[in-house]
């Protein structure tokens, strides 16, 4: 469904995403996201073995981006063709760093 | 020896008549006849040996004094003579019955009218519970090359015997295997056997019967509910006779009594047999009697199906679900339970009928085991509204657990497309975006089903899924789209999965009709 790798060093946290960010498991990453961030001023998300995301996981990324806002950056790194497509209809490209 | 009836003359013919004592003969039979003009006339061939033309003149002339002619107990050989001249055609003539003895001989197949032996290597009968069978034969016989006919492979009886007191009719089936057999002793082939099973099942559904060739299943099953009805608190008895009542005319066959016993392997080829119950109607009827051979049965007693198959319960239940799964073209357990519920609907009426006719409440283990079938159909009479059910539509409780469920059941739909990573990951969201949203919304606070629905067309293909609900009516696509461009500050939380699904599908409608909200996707492949 959904694995989610995290390594933290020197203020900047990795969340390795692979699998689905979809309503069932979307809660788990905002749990640890908001377990996670203090104290980081760099967060990315790698998006490189994510297949699938829903407005669910939208939501997720939009509220760790606002947190983020306030306290570093936050970067989308390796977002998939159908994913980056998500992010081009919803306007989240503007509002996303992906890289 | 002649016995004289009010109407019938029975004239016993022996020996051999040719034309040395043909004149005798004739005057004979004049004698026996002289008082009886115009009376029916039986001639008792069962000690004749050999007739010629002569002979055959002289029935000719009894024929046309007496026009109501049957010809008993002819053997092989003469039997060979009246067909090669036309008699068969022109008057009633019965065979002689060989004598076939069963003793020793091995049961193969066991069916509601009949119990099937293999009596040489060549060669089983059928030997019939009903003394008085002979018009059930006949019936057999009928709708078995009515079968073949319309392509469904399987056996046509070619003699009539006697077994002991009752009637046998015979079948080639050379070194064939009942599918019983193989799951019982070869348990890896179960896989095997579930995929034949199936294909043999969606052969004969698919089938259509030319009308009225075939009785109609759904009369029977609304026999068994009127008797059923009886039993159960009067709410649940009248629901059980309208769910059968509203299943709708279907002129595609059924087997009626389709189990692993009745289905034979012959070298490579696999055949159906024990045709006697053949109808026509909905698919449910038969899923019924089929959840009842595999375990219907044997919910009491579990040794049922153990002694009547080979193999035991928990065979007999894995077998079921799994050729459910395939007939319904699904791994969607939600699907499988959907139809499998209608169709214990149906098994347990007809259990229960079946048992009460036989004393089953005259015993305690009767009793108890009534209770069973009862309390397990009362259950399920509860939520079971339609004993109908079609291999594209889902009705699932619309609860957010049940996502990856509608997700199966959708994709397995669309696996025979081609469709691309994007267009699958679109139709993907849509279906979550859609079905959260009923499963959060709809039926608040309580609970509630959903209908998916997903419907292809060819020649552009495209593909269009309908959910359908009885919640609050609410049209998502009312809804103004989200600013797409405000910042990460300004952005609401709401809205963007509807929003998505507009961007994504082709077409999306919705309409509120008789207490449901309808919504309506098309995406174009």
């Amino acid at each position: 469904m959904l694995n989610i790798q995290k390594t933290t060093e020197n203020g900047t946290a990795l969340f390795t995403l692979e699998g689905r960010l979809d309503t069932i498991t979307s809660p788990t990453l905002e749990k640890l996201l908001r377990e996670s961030l203090d104290g980081v001023s760099t967060l990315i998300l790698d998006l490189q073995g994510l297949e699938y995301i829903s407005s669910a996981g939208l939501r997720v990324f939009l509220s760790a981006q606002k947190l983020m806002n306030k306290q570093g950056t936050m970067e989308i790194h390796h977002a998939n063709e159908s994913i980056m497509e998500i992010f081009e209809v919803t306007g989240f490209t503007e509002i996303l760093t992906i890289k | 020896m002649t016995d004289h009836n009010s109407d019938i003359v029975t004239i016993l013919l022996s020996g051999r008549i040719d034309s040395t004592n043909a004149p005798q003969t004739e005057k004979m039979i004049q004698e026996k006849l002289s008082g009886h003009e115009g009376s029916a006339v039986v001639l008792d061939a069962s000690s004749l040996e050999y007739i010629s033309s002569a002979g055959l003149r002289i029935i000719l002339r009894i024929k046309k004094a007496h026009p109501d002619l049957t010809l008993t107990g002819v053997s092989s050989e003469v039997y060979e003579i009246l067909d090669m001249t036309g008699f068969t055609e022109m008057m009633t003539v019965e065979k002689a019955y060989r004598v076939v003895s069963i003793e020793g001989c091995e049961e193969i197949g066991r069916g509601a009218n009949g119990t099937i032996y293999r009596i040489d290597k060549d060669n089983v009968v059928k030997v019939y519970n009903n003394a008085d069978a002979l018009a059930d034969i006949q019936h057999e016989r009928e709708v078995a090359k009515l079968a073949l006919i319309l392509g469904i492979p399987t056996a046509i009886s070619y003699d009539v015997v006697k077994v002991g007191n009752s009637y046998g009719s015979v079948f080639e089936l050379l070194n064939a295997r009942s599918f019983s057999k193989i799951l019982a002793s070869e348990p890896d082939k179960l896989d095997w056997c579930v995929d034949e099973f199936v294909k043999m099942l969606k052969k004969i559904h698919s089938t259509l019967v030319p009308s009225g060739k075939l009785p109609d299943m759904k009369e029977k099953a609304l026999s068994w509910a009127r008797f059923t009805k009886e039993y159960l608190p009067a709410e649940a008895g009248a629901k059980l006779l309208s769910l059968v009542e509203a299943v709708p005319h279907d002129d595609h066959m059924i087997h009626g009594d389709y189990h692993t016993k009745n289905l034979e392997l012959q070298g490579d080829e696999v055949l159906i047999i024990d045709m006697d119950t053949l109808s026509v109607g909905h698919p449910v009827f038969e899923l019924g009697s089929m959840f009842n051979s595999f375990g219907g049965y044997s919910e009491w007693d579990h040794n049922v199906i153990l002694k009547f198959q080979g193999f035991d319960l928990a065979t007999g239940q894995a077998f079921w679900h799994k050729a459910l799964s395939a007939y319904l073209e699904t791994s969607c357990q939600a699907k499988i339970r959907e139809v499998e519920d209608k169709a214990r609907v149906i098994g347990y009426t007809r259990m229960i009928r079946r048992s009460i006719r036989r004393h089953g409440l005259e015993t305690e283990d009767g009793r108890a085991e009534i209770e069973l079938w009862k309390s397990h159909l009362l259950s399920i009479l509860e939520h079971v509204d339609t004993l109908t059910f079609s291999l594209n539509e889902l009705e699932i409780e619309a609860t957010t657990d049940n996502l990856s469920e509608v997700q199966t059941f959708v994709n397995e739909r669309l696996d025979a497309l081609d469709c691309s990573p994007k267009a699958q990951m679109q139709i993907e969201l849509a279906v979550e975006e859609v079905f959260i949203n009923i499963a959060s919304y709809a039926y608040l606070p309580g609970k509630g089903n959903a209908t998916v629905r997903v419907e292809v067309t060819e020649n552009p293909v495209s593909v269009t899924i309908t959910f359908i609900d009885r919640g609050v009516p609410y049209d998502p696509l009312a809804k103004d789209d989200p600013d797409v461009t405000a910042s990460a500050e300004n952005r609401a939380i709401g809205g963007l999965g509807v929003f998505m699904v507009k961007k994504t599908m082709d077409d999306v409608a919705y309409e509120y009709r008789d207490g449901q909200n309808i919504l309506t996707l098309k995406k174009n492949l």
